[in-house]
This record gives C-alpha cells, sequence and structure tokens, in this order.
C-alpha cells in the first residue's frame, strides 16, 4: 500500500537522482524541477481530462451521446483531436490591437493558474511548497487572474472583447471579498495559513463542511464566480458579448485561455476540497485516491452547474455578491469568531 | 471628473443570438441601453417579387421559406387567400387536418421558441430538450407529407395527401406525451430562479405600446389584449374547438415565455378535438388543373405562431398573380423592440430579441 | 367573423368626405381616397369609426399609375379587452398616385405602427412619404438604385466575375 503513493514515487526518483549525482543539495535543486515538472503535468493532464469528462458529462445532461467517432465508440481520443485542431488553426491577428499586450494576455493568464499548484497539498507530505502563509499566497496569486482578462479585452479593439474586460474586473473584484471572508473561518478555527495544518485539522476533527456549512456554500458560489463558469459566465457569454475577452483570439492563444479555464476549475475544486472536504483524508484507501476523488467530485459538481443553470445578469449578480454573499460571510466570521472563543475557553 | 461618452454596438448579423440576420444597432452607456435599431435584409429574397412570376400553385412552397419554423401556417395562410380569391370551397376533411397540422407546427414552434430563449439566457440544457421533443412533431409531419422542415403539405383547395391511421395514432400517443415534457421544463426553466429573475419585469410593455406598434400574437397577448385571430376573425374550423387565448398581465419577457408556455396546452387541446372529430370525405377539393381566379383582389389573414400573418393577393385573371404582399408578423414585431431594449442592459437585449421571437426568413421576405 | 363595412357606413365616409369614391356594384368595394385627403380620413375612421387597427399598409404598380393599399380593423372590445366579439369589420382605403412622382403623407401620425410597412414601401416601389420619421430603405442596401417591386424593374445584369482557376489566370 505504502509504495502506492505519490510520496513513495517521490522519494524513489530521489534516490535515483541522488545515486547519478551524488550531491545532497544538488538533488534537491533538480527535485524542485521534477516538482514542478509534475504540477504542469497535472495542469496538462488535467485539461486533456477534464475537457473530455466535460463534454461527456454536458452530453449525458443533455440527452445526447457526447463525442463517439475519434477513438472508439466513446470517442477517448476526442481532447487529442481538438488539440490537434487548435494547434494547427490560423493564428488571426486583430487589425488595430495592441500587439504586445494582445500576445502577452493569454500567457500571463495561465500565470496565475498554474502557480497555485505550487501550493496544494495533493497528499502527505506531497506539497511544492508548503508556506506558512498558504491561503494568503493563494489568493494573492488568484487575484492576478484580473489582469490579463481586461488586457486582452483592451489590446483586441474590439467593443465586445471590451466590455467582457470590463466585466471581469467588475466580477472578479466583488467576488474576490466574500471568497476572503468565507476562507477566514476556516483559518480561524485551525489557527493557521498553512495548507497542510488546515488538511490536518480537519483530519484531527470533522470535515469543515461541517463546521462550516455557510462558508462552504459562499465559497462554492464565488469560486464559481471566479473562474467564470456559469452561471457566472458573464465574461465570456457567448450569447451577449459573444466571448468576451477572447472574442479576437484563436489557434494556440484561445487555447490558453482554454487551459487556464481548466486549470482553474481544477484549482477551484482541489480548493474546495482542500479546505472543506478534508484533503487527502480517508479511510481505507491510499490518500491520493481520497484526494482525487473528492476533487473529482467536486468538478463534476461544477460542471453540473455549468449545464443545469441559465446565466445572471452583470447587475444581479454584482448586487448577489455585495448584497448577499459579503454580509452573510461577515455574519459568518462573526459566530465562528464567538464560536471558537467559547471552544477555547471551554478546552 | 471625466465625462462619459455614449458608444455604438452593432449586434449582428454574425452573432450567436440574432436569431440569424438580424443586425441591431445598440447605442449603448456602459451596459445601459439607450436605443436599439433593429436593420434588416440580410436574408431578403424577394418572395413577393418571385410570387409575381409564378403560377398560385407554384407560390405554395415559396411561402415554405417565409417562417420556416412554422411552414405549415405559412402554407394555411396563402392557400386560404387563394381559395378565398378563387372561390374554392374547402372540404372539411381537408379543413380538419389543416388545423391539425397547423397546430402542431404551431407547438413545435412554440418548443424553438422555449429552446433558442433558454440557450440565450445561458441555459443550453434547456434547448437541447425542446429540440428532443420537437423531434417527434418533425417525425409525424414526415410520416404526413414526408418532410420535416419545408412542407408544402397544405395546397390550394385541400392537403396534399390524406393522414393515413398511422399518424393519428402517432398523433394521439404524442398529444399524451406533451404534459410529461412540458413538466419537466418546468423544472429546468421555469421554477430556476435565474431563469425568473432574468424575465420577470423586464422588457415591459404596456397595452398602448403594443398596440400602437401593431404588435401580433403572444407578444400583444402577453400584455393582456385577447388578440387571436383564431378568436376573432375564427376562420376555417377554429370555431367548433374549445380552446382559450393566453393572455399575460405585465407584458414583461415573464409573460411573453408563459404565454407560448400555455399556448402549447391549448394547442394541443385543439388538435384532440380536431382528431376525435375528423369527419370522413376528400381530403382536396375539384380545383382546376390551370388556377385562373377571377380578376379582384383579397386579403385574407390566419393566425401564424408569431403574429397576424396577412396575405394581399391582387389577381388580373391571369394564371399568374399581379400582386401579392405577404403581412409578416415578426416583421411588424420588429417595431417594438426599441422600446422593449430602451433603459435595460445588454444582457436583457438578447431576452428581448428572443422574447419578439422573430425569425428573419419572415421579417426579411 | 370577418366581415366587410356596410353600404350605410360608407353612404356616411361619402357625405362626411365628398372626395371620397367606392364602387357601389362590388360586394366590398375599397374606398379610394385623394391623397391629400388621407389623413384626414384616417383619422376619422379612428376616432369616429372605431377602426383602430392599421393591420396592412402596402402598395401596387398598375404600370399607368400607384395604389396605395391600407387595411384596417375595428375590433370593438380591443381597448377593454372584455370578451371576443362577434364583429370584426374592415376596410380597405386607396389612394392613387402619379406614376411619374408618387408622394403621398406618411400616417404614421395617424397610426404609428405603419413605421416599418412604409419603410418597406418606399424601398421596393419607391413611393415617397412626406412626414415620414424615419425614410430609409429597410430591406435592401443604402446604395441599391430602382425599386424591385415595380412591374418596369430590370434586374441590373451581375457584374462580370472573371474566372480564378487554381494556377491564378
Amino acid at each position: 500500500m505504502e509504495n502506492l503513493t505519490v510520496g513513495a514515487a517521490a522519494e524513489w526518483i530521489r534516490s535515483v537522482i541522488l545515486l547519478i549525482l551524488g550531491n545532497e543539495l544538488l538533488t534537491d535543486v533538480v527535485m524542485k524541477f521534477v516538482g514542478l515538472g509534475a504540477c504542469i503535468g497535472v495542469i496538462l493532464t488535467a485539461a486533456i481530462v477534464l475537457t473530455y469528462a466535460e463534454r461527456k458529462v454536458c452530453a449525458f445532461m443533455q440527452v445526447r451521446l457526447g463525442p463517439n467517432r475519434v477513438g472508439g465508440r466513446f470517442g477517448l481520443l476526442q481532447p487529442i483531436a481538438d488539440m490537434l485542431k487548435l494547434m494547427s488553426k490560423e493564428d488571426i491577428i486583430p487589425d488595430g490591437c495592441d500587439r504586445i499586450v494582445w500576445a502577452l494576455s493569454p500567457m500571463l493568464l495561465f500565470v496565475p493558474s498554474a502557480l497555485i499548484y505550487g501550493l496544494f497539498p495533493f497528499d502527505e507530505g506531497v506539497v511544492f511548497a508548503d508556506v506558512n502563509v498558504g491561503v494568503f499566497l493563494l489568493l494573492a496569486i488568484s487575484s492576478q487572474s484580473v489582469l490579463p482578462f481586461l488586457m486582452g479585452g483592451y489590446a483586441s479593439n474590439s467593443k465586445y472583447a471590451f466590455i467582457g474586460g470590463m466585466r471581469t474586473v467588475a466580477q472578479m473584484l466583488s467576488y474576490e471579498a466574500p471568497m476572503v471572508f468565507s476562507l477566514l473561518g476556516v483559518v480561524m478555527i485551525t489557527g493557521s495559513m498553512r495548507m497542510t495544518d488546515i488538511v490536518a485539522a480537519q483530519a484531527e476533527n470533522v470535515w469543515f463542511v461541517l463546521l462550516q456549512p455557510i462558508a462552504f456554500i459562499i465559497f462554492i458560489i464565488s469560486a464559481t464566480a471566479e473562474t467564470n463558469r456559469t452561471p457566472f459566465d458573464l465574461v465570456e457569454d457567448e450569447s451577449e458579448i459573444v466571448a468576451g475577452p477572447f472574442a479576437e483570439y484563436s489557434g494556440m492563444r484561445w487555447a490558453l485561455f482554454f487551459l487556464a479555464e481548466y486549470a482553474n476549475l481544477l484549482s477551484i475544486s482541489i480548493l474546495t476540497t482542500t479546505f472543506f472536504l478534508g484533503g487527502w483524508h480517508g479511510p481505507f484507501l491510499p490518500g491520493v485516491f481520497w484526494f482525487w476523488m473528492k476533487v473529482l467530485f467536486m468538478v463534476f459538481v461544477f460542471m453540473w452547474f455549468r449545464w443545469t443553470f441559465p446565466r445572471t445578469r452583470i447587475d444581479q449578480m454584482l448586487s448577489f455578491s455585495w448584497k448577499v454573499l459579503l454580509p452573510l460571510a461577515l455574519v459568518n466570521m462573526m459566530f465562528t469568531g464567538i464560536g471558537v472563543y467559547v471552544w477555547r475557553s471551554m478546552m | 471628473m471625466a465625462g462619459t461618452e455614449t458608444y455604438t454596438l452593432n449586434m449582428g448579423p454574425q452573432h450567436p443570438s440574432t436569431h440569424g440576420v438580424l443586425r441591431v444597432q445598440l447605442e449603448l452607456d456602459g451596459e445601459n441601453i439607450l436605443s436599439a435599431k433593429p436593420i434588416m435584409g440580410y436574408l431578403h429574397r424577394g418572395i413577393e417579387k418571385l410570387l409575381e412570376s409564378r403560377t398560385y400553385v407554384q407560390g405554395v412552397p415559396y411561402t415554405d421559406r417565409l417562417d420556416y419554423v412554422s411552414s405549415m401556417n405559412n402554407n394555411f395562410g396563402f392557400c386560404r387567400a387563394v381559395e378565398e380569391l378563387a372561390g374554392i370551397e374547402v372540404p372539411e376533411r381537408a379543413e380538419y387536418i389543416r388545423v391539425i397540422v397547423a397546430e402542431l407546427n404551431r407547438i413545435a414552434s412554440h418548443l424553438v421558441f422555449i429552446g433558442s430563449l433558454a440557450i440565450d439566457l445561458g441555459a443550453s440544457t434547456g434547448m437541447l430538450y425542446t429540440f428532443r421533443d420537437r423531434e417527434e412533431i418533425l417525425d409525424l409531419f414526415n410520416l404526413v407529407c414526408g418532410a420535416r422542415m419545408t412542407f408544402h403539405y397544405i395546397r390550394v383547395g385541400g392537403v396534399n395527401r390524406d393522414v393515413q391511421p398511422e399518424f393519428i395514432e402517432k398523433t394521439y400517443k404524442f398529444l399524451e406525451h406533451v404534459p410529461v415534457f412540458m413538466e419537466e421544463y418546468k423544472k429546468i426553466l421555469l421554477g430556476n430562479e435565474i431563469f425568473m429573475s432574468r424575465l420577470k419585469g423586464i422588457s415591459k410593455m404596456s397595452k398602448e405600446t403594443a398596440l400602437s406598434h401593431n404588435m401580433t400574437g403572444p407578444n400583444i397577448r402577453a400584455t393582456g389584449i385577447p388578440y387571436d385571430i383564431r378568436k376573432v376573425d375564427g376562420y376555417s374550423v377554429y370555431p367548433r374547438f374549445d380552446f382559450n387565448v393566453v393572455t399575460g398581465k405585465n407584458g414583461d419577457n415573464w409573460d411573453r415565455f408563459n404565454v407560448r408556455y400555455n399556448e402549447i396546452f391549448e394547442s394541443a387541446k385543439i388538435v384532440r378535438q380536431a382528431l376525435d372529430g375528423l369527419p370522413e370525405g376528400p381530403f382536396m377539393a375539384k380545383v382546376p388543373k390551370v388556377l385562373r381566379p377571377p380578376k379582384g383582389e383579397v386579403f385574407s389573414r390566419t393566425e401564424g405562431t408569431r403574429g397576424e400573418l396577412g396575405f394581399y393577393i391582387v389577381s388580373d385573371g391571369s394564371t399568374k398573380p399581379y400582386r401579392v404582399h405577404i403581412r409578416r408578423p415578426s416583421f411588424v414585431n420588429m417595431q417594438g423592440l426599441n422600446d422593449m431594449c430602451r433603459g435595460y442592459l445588454i444582457g436583457d437585449s438578447v431576452a428581448a430579441f428572443s422574447a419578439i421571437d422573430p425569425l428573419m426568413g419572415e421579417v426579411d421576405c | 367573423m370577418k366581415t366587410y363595412i356596410g353600404a350605410d357606413a360608407l353612404a356616411l365616409l361619402k357625405e362626411k368626405f365628398h372626395s371620397v369614391e367606392y364602387n357601389t356594384e362590388e360586394a366590398k368595394p375599397a374606398v379610394y381616397v385623394p391623397a391629400d385627403e388621407l389623413l384626414q380620413l384616417l383619422s376619422f375612421l379612428r376616432d369616429e369609426m372605431g377602426f383602430t387597427r392599421m393591420e396592412n399598409v402596402t402598395s401596387v404598380d398598375y404600370k399607368t399609375y400607384f395604389e396605395m393599399v391600407y387595411h384596417l380593423f375595428a375590433w370593438k372590445t380591443l381597448d377593454t379587452c372584455q370578451d371576443v366579439p362577434d364583429e370584426n369589420v374592415w376596410i380597405t382605403v386607396k389612394v392613387k398616385l402619379d406614376h411619374e412622382h408618387p408622394v403621398i403623407p406618411s400616417v404614421t401620425s395617424v397610426f404609428s405602427s405603419a413605421e416599418f410597412e412604409e419603410r418597406e414601401v418606399f424601398d421596393l416601389m419607391g413611393i415617397d412619404f412626406t412626414g415620414h420619421p424615419d425614410l430609409r430603405r429597410i430591406l435592401l442596401w443604402e446604395g441599391f438604385s430602382g425599386h424591385p417591386l415595380r412591374k418596369d424593374y430590370k434586374q441590373a445584369a451581375p457584374p462580370f466575375v472573371e474566372r480564378i482557376t487554381r494556377r491564378g489566370h
């Protein structure tokens, strides 16, 4: 059983590298790169798996079959075909766009989405950077993804893209606040911002979804908004502003936006799992199985949202954030504070 | 403080939610719409001119291409006008069959409306569901005339061919199914809080405004005016059937949606009554091989799915009409677009296009 | 049921507007009115006789003259929305126009609903409407020359396009 875990695999790779290099320090440096590669690998694999999953989930919800031609009757090679199609597409550069900003936008968008994978505890001891201000760093990095949207929207020289860019700023700023306050409840109970501590605290007691049900719901809603998925996909919004900031991108540049979207989808599922569903903990099976089972369940929930809900309107969405979610999160925080105080004084 | 400027946004003709090739020039202040100007003609094929160079019988398939989602109703309207002009008496069985297929087509068209409104509001699953159920109606039409889209089934003097027992049996089965799938839409769309909040109180239109734009069909009925040509004129065999004119109260998008939603039940009611009372007899009147209506003119109107469909035909006594004018409901209804969009947000404009339910084949003719 | 306006009502109309003409032998006689009296007649029909709906506006080209055709409907319970009425009267109003310079006052001041239909007539038949709020082509594009629904309209030959082969000549 022990051999199956990621930690064991990492140990084995490390011993092999140590055998080759023969230097502890050099090995550690190389191991960091291995970890980095693993994170990127997770993202790319997730993009492939999730595109296929999204198509299939969506198809079954819509009483269709979904991909069923490429790669057998289940269309297993569909993501590969999609990828090849995107790569072979013409790179169309819109007339009158701000070339540098326009070209930077998809790359910059991918950076924060990929960066936060360094903070996720995938299993016992499997975390790239276990910093003591993990939650804080995570929120700081993920909020950077506003800028590329705005850049893309501004630089595309298209009104649809510009409206989309403006909407992104309004939407992401509004939902950042309730998301932070909902996480604070968890941090207050744990007493630490370190991600592994949060998971450990849930292993000792109960999952935080039971202790913090309101925070859980607020987090799910604002995470959906942060990743621009239905019912809050006003940024792309194909029926109103066509595709928002992505409207003028094609080929690989568009694929990067796509990749970032799925990286974000996976990362919010991982975050939900880590903060509220007890991370890698679970009986009988090794941690990595539990972790991915929970994550994939959350991914399914987010897909479920997407294919059943209509889209909200921008004003409804913003007022929902500021008038409902934020006060609720603050009240939740207050009660958590009282609860934690009472609990500590009783102990 | 910096000054603000308004800007113009051209929605369409290539835009996913303009139902074909409508172009709307939106004057925007941020996200708020100051005015919406519909610009059409991207699908103009000159059907009125084409009909002048075809005989009356040859003209029927052209009407299929007007409102291609409810072709039966267009055939019905055109054939009624020609029959009135030529003084042809249509056998009763043919009238019943016409009503059956026209009402089935109305259901199909309203299903497309529900689906397209759903997808315009981002609920693409709702659209797939309605299209799944519309498929059953198309299969019925396939049985009856061999076509699924442009039927050319209703002819001058009757219908193309008699209905088979299989069709009647399957239509009954379909009618059984109607409440089932309507319940499903209720669950996925009507009961959804977001869907409600997107439609309620949006694009409100008073009775007076609706009248001043001469809106017809579900759009005027949503404001509370029971204006339904089937009742008002009582053409064909409609007076024999018991059905209600569905009206709304507030004239907002929610009412427009609900009017169409409930009209599906009313249409199903008509179809059932027509099937029950389907008389025996010929399905085609004796129409001369070369149809030469006497000199004169006629204005005949029927209730199309989108409103009042009128045909004005001038005959000079020859085999071809001298002039045909089609009063297209979508075209006239488009006048209300500005009032429906002004003062609302971009997101509402999409719902307004959908709620007006224009079909560009009909608007541009 | 749809019924045409009665003979006595037409006589009343004739009494009020002396220039109104109609053929008494026809079953459904259209009312002919000179262009300059059109608006008065329509206002009278709308306000005094209850023809509140301008259902259809169109025109016919009779080669020597144009004819504007208006179909008006009176649905008595339209305002009260009470019950479905038994009678539903309609009338056809026609205006003959000169073929060289067809000009007619726009009826949008009386029936604002005629706006798009008049634009369509302007576009396809080339009849000028004075006093129309926004008289532009509606179905055809701005640079289009001619009016296709006229009987003497000749379609311009499609522009000659040189066939392009794969080799470029």
